[in-house]
């Protein structure tokens, strides 16, 4: 649905996106992550054939950027940095107005249906103005959904929103997902990309690592296993010479050992550490957070840069 | 702002015009009643050129400040057709407002100074309040769309312009002050600079009204 080949924008001197090199599936949610100032917001404008790439090339939607704009446009919708709404006019009046520009038929229905499914038909003669922030992002997601658009481009969607409103905005995008649209998701927040997305990039100017968050979790970390003891049991992590076993480490009572197929070794694992003595309290899966996948491989990203 | 411009602005004039004629009842010196009578005039033309200001400052950095600029731009609407609208939005109320103005003028004067003043009603002045009228008004928007590239907020964008469109409504207090009457000639050779001014200002606005450099290079 989206494909990137050495996609390149230049302000003058700085380089704000450098050869990025892109695929994302018809029917994903993927996230796009990283810092301020990392390109994000100018990588989405190209795609969204808003500003033209200094070099490389593009296709949206099957559309080649920059020969085809304006079809670009009319299968891309695009939930901007700030909600952008006419606070003057009323929610209907805001979406009925971009309908039109979009073409869409039967724009009042298209508008109802909208206002319903994001539950601010009540409040459809309201001026926007009036409306809490979570709202007015609501809206505006929904003007961006206006022409059923073939991906969409959601730039920080919960940024600045209160924790309710965060969740509201993040369980509508989870009702997005559907087979026939791609869903771009650029965002600060990890734990939100960890549950939304199919696949997530991390970038900074140049991509920095691409997949699914815990394939990449499993691929920078492996798959670790926390076995809680009841007493130290000095010494048993060099008894238990299990082949499968990548690497075990001591934290107080507990070991944690580095497996690459756990569903299998765990019970080998479990028993072994029986028949050498070993009082197994609890076994866990050790989760990786995406904060430090991200923070482990920007700080990467950075040293060797 | 937009409500000083399409309100009181356009009654003041049409008052200021109403004292003019008014006075020029009384006066017997030809020259003093003609100049009275060329400033009546002008105060028409300076409507189409300073009340496109404000709403063209306002629709693109208002716009872009408030941030429902860049979801206008994501949407399929040509650069040309944004730039067209916007310039339209400005234009078609100034001259409105302008013949309104003009209109309340004329209804004002027949039971001020007991009929239509002499001289409204003749060739130049019917030519230069519908001839020149629209050319002042788009040169107005395509400054104030070249200043607003430029310019950081709506206000400032507003001032400056305000500044700019001084050489597009100089000729007009040339006529206030000459003691002839305004002639079909001088209105056609006002019309002959404004069109081409109009046509080199609005050559460059729409230069720079691209999203491009909406996004990247206006401030």
């Amino acid at each position: 649905m989206i494909k990137t080949q050495g996609l390149t924008r230049r302000f003058d001197d700085l380089v704000a996106v450098n050869d990025l090199d892109l695929e994302v599936e018809q029917g994903e949610i993927f996230g796009f992550l990283g810092p301020n100032g990392a390109g994000k917001t100018t990588t989405i404008r190209m795609l969204a054939a808003l500003i033209a790439p200094s070099s490389g090339a593009a296709t949206v939607a099957g559309l080649h950027l920059g020969r085809e704009n304006r079809a670009i446009r009319e299968h891309v919708g695009v939930l901007t940095e700030t909600p952008g709404l006419y606070k003057r006019l009323s929610a209907i009046d805001n979406l009925l107005f971009f309908a039109k520009l979009y073409g869409v038929p039967e724009p009042g229905k298209r508008a109802e249906r909208y206002l319903r499914l994001f539950e601010l038909w009540d409040r459809r003669d309201d001026l926007a103005g009036g409306f809490s922030k979570g709202m007015r992002q609501k809206l505006a997601i929904a003007r961006a959904m206006l022409h059923e658009p073939q991906v969409l481009f959601l730039d920080e969607p919960t940024a600045s929103l209160d924790p309710e409103a965060a969740k509201v905005v993040r369980d509508l995008i989870e009702t997005l997902r559907t087979k026939e649209r791609t869903i771009f998701l650029c965002t600060h927040n990890l734990d939100e990309a960890d549950r939304l997305c199919d696949r997530i990039a991390l970038f900074n100017t140049r991509l920095v690592a691409i997949g699914p968050p815990q394939g990449l979790k499993e691929r920078l970390y492996g798959r670790r296993t926390v076995i809680h003891l009841a007493d130290p049991c000095p010494g048993l992590e060099d008894a238990l010479k299990l082949s499968f076993i990548k690497k075990t480490e001591r934290v107080g009572n507990s070991l944690v050992v580095s497996l690459s197929d756990p569903e299998q070794e765990n019970p080998i694992l479990v028993k072994r550490l029986v028949e050498l003595g070993g009082k197994v309290q609890f076994v866990n899966e050790l989760r990786v957070s995406l904060e430090d996948l991200y923070l482990d491989l920007m700080e990467e990203n950075n040293t060797s840069a | 702002m937009i409500l000083f411009g399409a309100i009181f602005l356009p009654l003041f004039m049409v008052g200021a015009a109403e004292v003019m004629v008014y006075q020029g009842r009384g006066i017997e010196v030809p020259g003093a009643k003609i100049a009275l009578f060329n400033t009546a005039l002008m105060y028409f033309l300076i409507l189409p050129a300073v009340i496109p200001l404000a709403i063209a400052a306002y629709s693109i950095i208002g716009e872009k400040e408030q941030g429902s600029l860049e979801p206008l731009l994501a949407t399929p609407i040509s650069d040309l057709e944004l730039f067209l609208a916007k310039a339209l939005a400005s234009v078609i109320p100034a001259l409105v407002l302008t013949w309104g103005s003009f209109g309340l003028f004329l209804g004002v004067s027949i039971p001020l100074v007991g009929g239509i003043p002499p001289h409204v009603l003749t060739p130049p002045w019917i030519a230069a309040i519908f001839g020149l009228t629209p050319f002042l008004s788009l040169f107005s928007v395509g400054v104030t769309l070249l200043v607003s590239s430029r310019a950081t907020d709506a206000r400032a964008a507003y001032q400056v312009s305000s500044l700019a469109i001084l050489p597009g409504i100089v000729p007009l207090i040339v006529y206030s002050s000459k003691k002839t009457l305004v002639s079909l000639f001088l209105v056609g050779l006002e019309g002959a600079v404004l069109i081409v001014a109009s046509i080199v200002v609005l050559y460059f606005a729409i230069k720079v009204f691209r999203r491009e450099q909406i996004l990247t290079r206006w401030k």
